[in-house]
């Protein structure tokens, strides 16, 4: 219990502390107008040029370039307003405990002459006001559409209105849980889980509830849905963290099947501007370049743009060393990759019944 | 060896041109209207500018049977207000090839007066009809000749001679010739729309052959001032020219007839009826220095002949060569043929020698060119290899070779008078495009003289921009000697230099409505061909063009950015009477605050700002 109330606490005091933010750039506009001074924002810059690997923090962080968004440059002057609308409409969001989407945010601007040109200019304003805020868009209350699932004997307690208080259990319902924003901003009350697998594939995550692995092996499992997206990695670096449960990963045998696991790691470039979305302790168990001869999966042949892909993570400094420098050496080698599947070739509990539990006990002295 | 005999014969310079009318501009019904409609226009404003006359040209075509399917017989009529032509010249100005009083060193429009007849022998040819041309120069009798061209004998046959009153001088020519005009139209309206634009102070009317008329006011009420005829500049010179003008530069020979024989003989005072050569010779020594030149030639050619004054007066002097020391003759008694030594040893020889050599080098440059002084001959005649007093009919063919050399590569020349050139003016040609486009901008041009080859050249040229001009991208119009240049625009220089031209520099995009008018002034246009429609990309002449439309391509930039700056002033006060109140409803609720903040000011200054670039 003591536990809990901290956590509560501690979603108070962030939501304070964004308003209370929120509320000082608005004054200082508020401010700028009334003295015939022309208000401008400060925006990190995301060039390609000002991101930079950040070895002590083990992600992408932005360099100090910064842009200055003015009202004064009248090319400026419509993401101007727009960056003040959205930091009014979120405010409104907060403060009103609302939730919102990308796509839901194109289609408020029109109520307030806001006129974004489509989707992509409304979800570009969202990231310049993460990138001056440094926040992600998740503690604005605004959500992509995009959303995976969890499953596991893991008790939560929703704080979002209506169901304050409110606790559920995430192994009653055997297709998972959609991790939305009222899971994102639940409390994780209690779980006897040891373990989370990540797992890149719908079907792969039913086959796992069936073959009930989260009791086998004591473990969340949580269904990235290709890469993964924010909220998810958001909730499983809160596992980490606050349950303090180690995090594996399985995704396909390919270059952005180890890519994906890369990402839950330590970040992406595209998110640069944010802290709070990496699970540096995670690991990828598989599947391996090596485990494809290995466990004699049955492969496809790679792409022009699989083969390409290599190349470019081989640049990447992340990949300059251990196995997944490694790794992708053996699969450009190969030029095969096999799906997480592949394994079924061997009968249907093959994955769960040998090659997770080998993974598994390999992890141990990764 | 050859059974074959050769025979030659003269040809008129009438057959001629009958023979090779495709070089002249008539090869085909539709080009040959235009090329005919092109040379009674361009010689009704020569004659017009000449006399100072602002131009009053009447052009109407007419079918003569509008039912017939084209080509078919046109009636070409072109009236002018000119100084018409005296009757007694009529005949031969326009029955004959090669008559024309535009031989002198001056910028026309036409070259030497030839178009028009070849018009009227085109015209002859195709519909066996005559010419009628009305001429009144006096203002007061008006002379009308219907005439036909004899081709062979290169001679008018006049058909009908009438007189009648007339209070007006003027020109009218008419003709018939078969032509297409639903091909040749298009070209033909073109080509009086562009000269009105390039002669603005003409007044034109133009009736087609459907009724149609187009009617082009006068413009500008002064005439431009017209070039002066001016004597050649020795880079313009070859040496066929050198010969032509060394010819009248000789003294000749004179006639030797009873009128001269008695001047000879009142000058020596000879009493004798008859007296031989050596009695005249004894005269002629003492009384030398009262002597006229003609005498004296006579004397001298007395002495190498050995002749009395009637077998002098039965021979014809054929040709005097100097360099080789000999002397031609033609006996009509004997029929034949004479060649005589000259002893130069003899005093006569001198005589001789330089009456016939002409000037001297020295005199031959300052007197027969353009801005050539005494110091400039002497300076010339070293450069040459030829001394000063060297007489230019004593040289040889391989001198003659050397002098036209000389006088193309030196390079002290002063550059080539520009006073025989008639460029329009700026204001004329602005006014012009004005009239002709209503464009929004339009800017003008006249570059000072320069010089190719040995013609001077002025470049003129004018932009405009907007206004009535379609956005359908850059147009140029091309004129040479006040004549618009229709045909062949590919290769021509103007174009070349308009191409090079990055548009984008000068804050032009995409199809702008653009009007580029060039007008290029010489005593000689370098065409490229024999039509006369594009000129040749000389160096001097592009460099002209060059520098004239950088500057009006500068000139187009400025406004365009004046006209950039106020728009988009215009744009920027919009911006801000749009986004400022929606910033400050947002702040206020962010911020807290119940009230509004005052952004007046701000609004003002945001109107107010220059773009920053």
């Amino acid at each position: 219990m003591k536990n809990k109330s901290k956590q509560a606490k501690t979603v108070e005091a962030k939501k304070q502390a964004l308003l209370s933010i929120l509320k000082n750039r608005g004054l200082t506009v508020y401010d700028d107008l009334n003295n015939g001074k022309f208000p401008q924002f400060s925006i990190p810059s995301r060039s390609v040029s000002n991101i930079v690997y950040d070895k002590k923090l083990r992600q992408y962080i932005l360099g100090k370039a910064a842009a200055v968004r003015s009202s004064r440059n009248m090319s400026q002057l419509r993401s101007f307003t727009q960056l003040a609308w959205l930091a009014f409409f979120v405010n409104r969001l907060v403060n009103e405990g609302k939730t919102s989407t990308l796509r839901d945010i194109y289609y408020s601007s029109q109520a307030f002459a806001i006129d974004f040109e489509d989707q992509p200019e409304s979800d570009n304003i969202i990231v310049d006001l993460e990138a001056i805020l440094a926040r992600a868009r998740e503690d604005f209350h605004v959500f992509p559409e995009e959303r995976s699932s969890v499953f596991g004997n893991l008790t939560i307690e929703y704080t979002v209105p209506g169901y304050e208080g409110k606790r559920m259990n995430l192994s009653d319902h055997p297709d998972g849980y959609l991790i939305g924003p009222s899971l994102s901003s639940a409390e994780l009350v209690d779980t006897d889980a040891e373990l989370v697998i990540a797992i890149e594939k719908g079907g792969l995550f039913t086959r796992f509830v069936e073959e009930k692995v989260h009791k086998k092996f004591k473990a969340i499992i949580v269904d990235t849905a290709g890469q993964a997206p924010r909220s998810t990695r958001y909730l499983l670096k809160r596992l980490s963290t606050e349950l303090g449960l180690p995090v594996v990963i399985l995704a396909d045998g390919d270059v952005y099947g180890e890519h994906i696991a890369m990402v839950i790691k330590s970040g992406s470039a595209n998110a640069a501007h944010l802290r709070e979305l990496t699970v540096p302790d995670a690991k990828w168990l598989g599947v391996w370049a090596t485990d494809i001869e290995k466990y004699k999966l049955p492969t496809i042949p790679m792409t022009e743009s699989d083969i390409k892909r290599i190349y470019e993570l081989q640049k990447d400094p992340r990949y300059q060393e251990g196995n997944w420098k490694k790794q992708l050496e053996v699969f450009l080698k190969l030029k095969r990759k096999a799906e997480l599947e592949a394994f079924s070739k061997y009968g249907l509990t093959n994955i769960t019944d040998i090659y997770l539990p080998e993974k598994l006990e390999l992890a141990k002295s990764l | 060896m050859s059974s074959i005999k050769e025979t030659f014969s003269q040809i008129s310079p009438s057959e001629f041109f009958y023979r090779n009318r495709d070089l002249a501009g008539f090869s085909n019904p539709t080009r040959s209207l235009y090329t005919s409609v092109r040379e009674f226009v361009e010689n009704a404003l020569d004659a017009c500018d000449q006399k100072g006359i602002l131009p009053d040209v009447h052009l109407s075509i007419k079918a003569v049977d509008p039912e017939q399917p084209d080509p078919k017989p046109y009636i070409l009529s072109v009236k002018d207000n000119g100084p018409g032509i005296e009757p007694k010249h009529v005949s031969l100005a326009f029955g004959t090839v090669l008559y024309g009083s535009k031989f002198g060193l001056k910028q026309a429009r036409g070259m030497f007066g030839l178009g028009a007849t070849m018009a009227i022998l085109y015209g002859q040819i195709t519909t066996n009809k005559p010419v009628t041309v009305k001429s009144c120069a006096d203002g007061k009798t008006q002379d009308e000749f219907v005439m036909l061209l004899d081709i062979q004998k290169n001679k008018p046959i006049i058909q009908k001679h009438t007189t009648k009153e007339s209070s007006k001088t003027g020109l009218s020519v008419s003709i018939v010739l078969e032509g297409d005009y639903s091909k040749a139209g298009i070209k033909i309206r073109d080509y009086v729309a562009q000269t009105s634009l390039i002669t603005p102070y003409a007044s034109i009317t133009f009736e087609e052959p459907t009724g149609e008329k187009f009617h082009y006011p006068r413009i500008v009420k002064e005439m431009p001032t017209p070039p002066t005829i001016i004597k050649p500049h020795p880079h313009g010179i070859d040496v066929e020219t050198i010969r032509r003008m060394m010819v009248d530069t000789h003294y000749q020979i004179p006639v030797v007839d009873n009128k001269m024989i008695s001047k000879v003989r009142s000058e020596l005072g000879l009493q004798k009826k008859n007296p031989n050569s050596k009695a005249i010779l004894e005269k002629a020594q003492k009384k030398w220095s009262g002597l006229s030149r003609p005498v004296r030639i006579i004397v001298a050619m007395i002495s190498f002949l050995d002749m009395d004054f009637e077998k002098l007066s039965k021979i014809r002097i054929d040709d005097l060569d100097v360099p080789n020391k000999k002397l031609t003759y033609w006996d009509f008694g004997e029929s034949q043929s004479h060649i005589i030594e000259l002893d130069p040893e003899t005093p006569y020889y001198k005589q001789l020698a330089n009456t016939v050599a002409g000037d001297t080098l020295h005199s031959f440059m300052t007197k027969r060119f353009q801005r050539v002084g005494p110091t400039t001959a002497d300076k010339f005649a070293e450069f040459a290899k030829f001394k000063p007093e060297k007489r230019i009919g004593s040289m040889t063919n391989e001198d003659l070779v050397r002098l036209a050399d000389s006088l193309q590569k030196f390079e002290e020349f002063l550059s080539p008078d520009p006073s025989c050139l008639a460029p329009l003016g700026e204001e004329p040609l602005s006014k012009g495009i004005m009239k002709f486009f209503n464009p929004e901008f339009a800017s003008v041009i006249q570059r000072s003289a320069s010089a190719y080859s040995g013609f001077p050249f002025i470049v003129e040229m004018g932009i405009a921009y907007g206004g009535d001009i379609p956005p359908k991208g850059l147009q140029v119009y091309r004129f040479a000697n006040r004549i618009p240049l229709l045909y062949d625009e590919g290769s021509d220089v103007v174009l070349k230099v308009v191409n090079e031209v990055d548009w984008s520099r000068y804050k032009i995009k995409g199809d702008p409505p653009l009007v580029i008018v060039s007008h290029i002034c010489s005593t000689r246009i370098p065409y490229k061909t024999v039509g006369k429609e594009n000129v040749a990309d000389r160096p001097e002449i592009e460099r002209e063009l060059k520098n004239a439309l950088q500057f009006l391509a500068r000139k187009l930039a400025v406004h365009m950015s004046r006209q950039g700056m106020a728009d988009m002033a215009k744009k920027r006060a919009n911006l801000y009477s749009k986004y400022v109140p929606l910033i400050a409803q947002f702040v206020t609720e962010l911020s807290g605050n119940k009230k509004e903040p005052n952004y007046k000011q701000l609004m003002q200054k945001g109107s107010e700002i220059e773009e920053q670039v």
